[in-house]
């Protein structure tokens, strides 16, 4: 029997446990397992084969999907974090502390809004017509072919990650103990030398998760390639949505939602690994 | 070195320095020896950091120009001057070893790598840390933070080292043995160091002279003892604390105060007058001759130097007065129990002198 | 110099401003433009796309699902999120690292994935196609953030709050009902905004598991799979205000209880 405090606490303890244990670690697990199934007549079947990995592994689409999906991700990861830092320095040294925070209040609302209508506003502002062509061909330039392209969907990786990015930058430069800077100066350091020696080292940690979560959310992300790049190559997101949707092979679209999971542990879990773990 | 050589390392001409429209540092006229031990002192605000960090460039001087070895500094930054300076907080770089903070500022100086290696591990055994080079900042101690600190200020030889409270974290057994530690390394190399506290007996310690600095202006400059026994001011005098201070009005000779009257050698007008504790003696009659104060007994406190009893006169002004253990047995004071205070009046400090 | 320095830092904080809101101006602005194709210089004023936009009836229906489906998301997805936050507040336990893991790993699962994962398992339980099948896969996704919200408003609590509540003589149950949950209450406000922003803007797995009870964002989803529509904008413009409305108000939550502790 429970007694009443157990009672209590398995109120507030079970909760979690029941609703993302039933819909959240099942459903992955279940998929797990899906990806053994045969699909017969449009309908799957309990099974243990390899048909479906033997399959997508052996295909030449999937691995050219994967290395662009890949290969994207880690430079969106890489151009977000270029792009974002004199931003997050100027907001975290240039900036009071009162100013610091509204502004990443600010920053926090793209993250809740829909990034689907953002992406179909990017579609109309670089068209072939649109206003960045009209402004350039003002000045006897273009126009460009903006959408379709990897130009069009690093657009929409940025658009996603850049404020993300941005915030954990910010936390962990305005983090850095002034003194520490103030040290290198007095050390002889010039600013440039101040940056690359102290305050990148010292903001290490916020640096690279802020990387890291961009090439997560890229990795993942469907709506850029397929909206801003055209689909053309076809990225692990869009690779699963067609083979799910149109192919009606779960089992197949589960396999590669599993090296999909599978990259991403390793990747995070090699970035955390570098961000936390001692140096050399 | 009681008096500044005469070519001062350091000169402070009219120095200003306003925070918008707070003022850090009102006007500050100050010459720094070579090879001189020189403590600024004063309470949180009086200006006493801003001064240093101006001398390291930290700060720019709104008004007033600074020299260091008789070259105009005020427009120099921080990066270009030669004056290391040792943090409250100490400023370890946390992700680098000791040994590579200990380099750092060699390598900034574009030192070549084996050289640097070379002094910073010198500087390491001078600072009795050899075998710590390869430790990461958060596994050493304490006191053992705070010679690195030192070793990596120093590594670049410089004219001059600036201090700013770099004891103050250190627990008080350390205190003392880092106080020694500073003063040996002081003698030793020769340099300048300029230390920042809010600490009498760090200041009193270590010091060839004292700074004492208050609402941005220098309130008096001295050795510690001239500093300690003839105090110019009554802030000077409550500062350095274990002072009575008597106000009144000087007629033939005569002090009259609230406390009395008692005789003093000073021309008329009115005057203050100091009174260290450990000049106090306590008694449980009046005396018969001499100056005297009724007071009641309020608490004892245990200094290192004796113990300083507190007293209350019957205006409600505090009385400190210095006596020995065996005094202290002999008297056995309760709150409230009513003693008399004298002294020899020959030793008495007239301010404003 | 440090002057120029400061200028061309502001310029930049702008530029990077203005990426990243881009979007969302400029569908404001194309919302109300005339032409079918926007470009510079903008056509004239005309409110038809939103006239179009509302008169289509499976816009509304869209609309009572998208509300709904974000209404109970919000609720389930604070509760569930308080629960786990007071967990972690107050009870120390075995295993209590993976139980934080399982409560926050959700959102960095591509959702994508979830979308398959949620279709194949729903389908399993008869669920996929269902409005309820949404609002379980939204409540999945959302409680992390209902989680963090409520956590940080408990790691403001003085720890003792709760044991002084039962030194005077408050049951646990009485403790819960007149000293924390007061205290948390704005930050479950703050949590049922932000919960019903994710549900209400989330797509993807929506998308998987909808069937033909369309959502706002899914109905867009498949109105852009078509070509350009300008309808698009007034339709998101509608949803732009509606989450920036939520999340403004759960961040007003947020800065209300920062000045008044």
């Amino acid at each position: 029997m429970i007694d009443r405090s157990g009672l209590y606490r398995l109120t507030w303890r079970l909760p979690l446990l029941l609703w993302q244990g039933a819909f959240f670690v099942v459903p992955l697990c279940f998929m797990a397992a899906m990806t053994f199934w045969l699909v017969q007549n449009y309908r799957m079947e309990p099974a243990f084969v390899w048909t479906n990995w033997q399959r997508m592994l052996g295909r030449a689409v999937f691995w050219d999907a994967y290395w662009v999906t890949l290969w994207r991700a880690a430079l969106a990861g890489l151009i977000a974090s270029v792009v974002a830092f004199p931003a997050s320095y100027v907001l975290a040294f240039r900036m009071g502390e009162a100013g610091r925070r509204f502004v990443l209040l600010c920053l926090i609302v793209p993250f809740f809004t829909s990034f689907l209508v953002r992406a179909y506003a990017w579609q109309v502002i670089l068209a072939e017509s649109g206003p960045v062509n009209a402004v350039l061909g003002g000045v006897g330039l273009g126009p460009f072919t903006m959408l379709n392209s990897s130009f069009g969907t690093m657009v929409g990786y940025l658009t996603l990650v850049l404020p993300l990015v941005v915030i954990f930058q910010t936390w962990s430069l305005a983090a850095i103990d002034r003194a520490l800077i103030e040290a290198a100066w007095n050390l002889g350091a010039t600013p440039v030398k101040t940056l690359l020696r102290v305050i990148l080292p010292a903001a290490r940690t916020g640096l690279l998760l802020g990387a890291v979560f961009a090439f997560i959310m890229s990795f993942g992300d469907f709506v850029s390639p397929a909206y801003l790049g055209g689909s053309k190559p076809p990225t692990l997101s869009i690779l699963i949505i067609d083979t799910t949707k149109s192919g009606q092979q779960w089992p197949r679209a589960a396999v590669v939602s599993v090296m999909m999971i599978v990259t991403l542990f390793a990747t995070a879990a090699a970035a955390l690994r570098l961000a936390y773990g001692r140096r050399g | 070195m009681t008096d500044p050589t005469p070519t001062p390392l350091v000169q402070f001409r009219g120095v200003r320095k306003l925070y918008g429209s707070a003022i850090a540092v009102k006007s500050l006229d100050l010459d720094i020896g070579r090879g001189e031990f020189v403590a600024l002192m004063g309470p949180s605000g009086c200006g006493k950091t801003t001064t240093l960090r101006m001398l390291a460039g930290l700060e720019t001087p709104t008004a007033g120009s600074i020299t260091i070895g008789g070259k105009l500094m005020n427009d120099v930054p921080a990066h270009q001057r030669d004056t290391p300076l040792v943090w409250q907080s100490l400023a370890l770089f946390p992700f680098l070893s000791v040994v590579e903070n200990v380099e750092f500022g060699l390598r900034m100086r574009g030192v070549a790598a084996g050289e640097r290696r070379s002094r910073a591990m010198m500087w390491l055994e001078r600072m009795g840390l050899q075998g710590f080079e390869a430790r990461r900042i958060d596994q050493l101690s304490g006191g053992q933070r705070q010679r690195v600190a030192l070793a990596r200020s120093l590594v670049t030889e410089p004219e001059m080292l600036l201090l700013d409270e770099p004891l103050s974290a250190l627990d008080a057994h350390l205190v003392i043995r880092m106080q020694g530690v500073l003063t040996k390394l002081q003698r030793e190399l020769g340099i300048t160091f300029v230390y920042v506290t809010h600490s009498h007996s760090e200041a009193f310690a270590m010091a060839d002279r004292v700074v004492i600095m208050g609402h941005g202006e220098i309130e008096q400059i001295g050795a510690p003892r001239e500093i300690f026994r003839t105090p110019r001011s009554r802030f000077v005098a409550e500062f350095v604390g274990r002072n009575n201070i008597i106000a009144g009005v000087v007629a033939g000779g005569i002090l009259s105060s609230e406390h009395g009257a008692f005789p003093i050698a000073a021309p008329d007008g009115s005057a203050e007058i100091v009174v260290a504790a450990d000049t106090v003696t306590v008694l449980r009659a009046p005396p018969e001759a001499g100056p005297a104060v009724k007071v009641a007994f309020l608490s004892e406190e245990f200094a290192g130097t004796g113990i300083i009893c507190y007293f209350e006169a019957a205006d409600g002004s505090e009385f400190k007065a210095q006596v020995t253990e065996e005094q202290l047995a002999d008297l056995q004071p309760e709150p409230g129990a009513a003693f008399w205070l004298s002294w020899d009046p020959a030793r008495v400090h007239v301010m404003g002198g | 110099m440090r002057r120029a320095g400061d200028l061309l830092g502001a310029i930049y904080l702008v530029a990077l401003f203005v990426f990243v809101f881009a979007p969302i101006a400029a569908s404001v602005v194309f919302s109300f433009n005339s032409d079918r194709f926007p470009t510079l210089p903008l056509g004239s004023f005309t409110t038809d796309w939103y006239a179009r936009a509302f008169s289509r009836p499976e816009l509304w229906e869209a609309i009572a699902n998208s509300l709904l489906v974000a209404a109970v998301t919000s609720v389930l997805a604070t509760f569930i999120g308080f629960a786990t936050a007071y967990t972690d507040f107050r009870y120390g336990f075995r295993f209590k690292q993976a139980y934080l893991a399982l409560a926050l790993l959700p959102p960095t699962m591509p959702l994508v994935i979830m979308g398959l994962a949620m279709l194949a398992w729903l389908s399993q339980l008869g669920l996929s196609g269902t409005l309820r099948g949404i609002i379980i896969a939204h409540t999945v996704l959302a409680t992390p953030f209902a989680m963090a919200i409520c956590r940080l408003r408990l790691s403001q609590m003085d720890t003792t709050l709760e044991a002084a509540a039962w030194n005077l003589g408050a049951g646990q149950w009485g403790a819960m009902r007149h000293v924390i949950l007061p205290f948390c209450a704005p930050a479950i406000v703050s949590s049922l905004c932000l919960t019903a922003a994710v549900s209400f803007d989330e797509f993807i797995v929506a998308w998987f598991v909808s069937g033909l009870n369309r959502t706002v964002p899914v109905m867009i989803l498949e109105i852009l799979q078509g070509n350009v529509d300008p309808q698009i904008n007034a339709i998101g413009s509608v949803v732009f205000l509606t989450s920036m409305t939520l999340v403004v108000l759960a961040q007003l939550m947020i800065f209300r209880r920062r000045r008044h502790d």
